[in-house]
């Protein structure tokens, strides 16, 4: 249980450090994008996997704990809250989801003719597209919330102390 | 008449400032707050009117009453944090510093002309994180390799897009259908992962940073912006499926 927890937070690293490259982020900001991944997908791996909560309520406070994290790490990197958290979420992204829509339509359009197929695709486009659409939502909203309650400190995270 | 030459070239550089940063993809209250503390180190007023092309700066002075208008052309910029961390920092910089225009003007063009990471290095590392993604839905050796090379392929064939200047939604589901039909290869595979390998090899290009600024903005009352980003995430997104859509009608007899 414990190995799962840690791997899952492994490659949820390994997968934030790859997605946030793309975005170009200043090089010292990499270690606390891979922390934050880490420590958010593992904490709602470990929501989903051992108390039962469903993946966008995980995925609201895997968010929640990137945007408070990255509250902490920003200070200590002058990065703005954005740069280490959007690359923090992307292991998040709930790409089976995402994939089942565009499936299920695919499929809906290859069975006009068949009720009970066509009905069933409908639901799984539906219910999918729906999960996918909320679960980013709130990702979004889970880690800019921090930033809406403490609005002073997050934005002079990148105000170098003054040497008075 | 205004005497004080300086006068318009502030107002260029403010302007240039506050387009660039909404080129990088900042959310638009970090530009609009980094822009204004710009302005105070000056002494001058500055307003903005953000759209999703152009921005209206208008900076007052408050000693004369006089005021200026200028308008910029948000540039097509790739995504940079590094832009968005660096020119946040100058900003404070100005602020607490009072740094004069020319070395403030120095400093900026500095930070925009970095180097980016290199483009290798970002193809490695993003393709390991795809693999790494694979892993993550539960996908085995087989399908982590897979997606690894389609990853690596498909985001090549976008960089070298890219720098062709071809229209992005042409890009995005050109990059699609060329990632996710090598990911299909795992279909030859037999007691493989091959739909896990298929829906996490397009995920690369899913557009986080339009997506998350789109209902930051919203959020925090820019909502027409919010609204363009979002229409221009869902657009990208759109394409994706397009490509995706493209291999999945090639291969969906093996998939049911």
């Amino acid at each position: 249980m414990i190995v799962d927890i840690i791997l899952d937070g492994f490659f949820a690293a390994l997968a934030g450090i790859g997605f946030g490259s793309i975005s170009d982020p200043p090089l010292r900001a990499f270690k606390m994008i891979a922390i934050l991944a880490a420590i958010g997908h593992a904490l709602r791996f470990s929501l989903m996997s051992f108390s039962g909560f469903d993946i966008s309520t995980a995925s609201f406070f895997g968010a929640l704990v990137i945007g408070f994290g990255s509250l902490l790490l920003g200070k200590k990197v002058y990065c703005p809250m954005t740069v280490l958290y959007i690359p923090a979420l992307l292991p998040m992204i709930p790409g089976r989801y995402a994939y089942n829509t565009v499936f299920s339509l695919i499929m809906l359009m290859q069975s006009l003719n068949d009720p009970e197929k066509l009905h069933n695709y409908l639901e799984k486009m539906v219910s999918n597209g729906l999960v996918t659409v909320t679960v980013i939502f709130l990702l979004a909203v889970g880690a800019t919330l921090p930033m809406m309650l403490f609005p002073h400190k997050a934005f002079s995270l990148t105000r170098h102390e003054q040497k008075s | 008449m205004d005497t004080n030459t300086s006068f318009p070239s502030l107002e260029k550089f403010i302007a240039e400032y506050a387009a660039c940063l909404m080129g990088a993809g900042v959310h638009t209250s970090r530009v609009v707050r980094n822009t204004r503390r710009i302005g105070e180190a000056f002494e001058r007023d500055v307003k903005l009117t953000v759209f999703h092309k152009s921005i209206i700066v208008t900076i007052a002075d408050p000693q004369t009453g006089k005021s200026h208008n200028e308008i910029a052309d948000i540039p097509a910029l790739p995504i940079s944090f590094t832009y968005n961390s660096e020119l946040s920092a100058l900003s404070w910089e100005a602020y607490d510093k009072h740094l004069s225009l020319e070395i403030l003007k120095e400093k900026f063009n500095a930070i925009v002309k970095a180097p980016h990471i290199h483009p290798l290095l970002v193809l490695l590392l993003a393709s390991l994180a795809n693999a790494s993604f694979c892993r993550l839905f539960g996908g085995d050796l087989y399908s982590i390799c897979i997606v690894y090379s389609a990853t690596f392929t498909g985001l090549f064939l976008k960089q070298q897009m890219q720098k062709h200047k071809i229209n992005v939604y042409i890009t995005f589901i050109a990059s699609a259908f060329v990632a996710s039909l090598l990911a299909s290869t795992a279909l030859i595979f037999e007691h493989t992962t091959a739909e896990l390998a298929l829906s996490t090899s397009v995920l690369f290009l899913v557009p986080g940073v339009p997506l998350i600024n789109g209902v930051i903005d919203i959020v925090e009352g820019y909502i027409l912006i919010g609204y363009t980003r979002l229409t221009e995430a869902a657009l990208l997104i759109t394409s994706i499926a397009i490509g995706l859509s493209f291999t999945l009608l090639l291969v969906k007899d093996n998939l049911i």
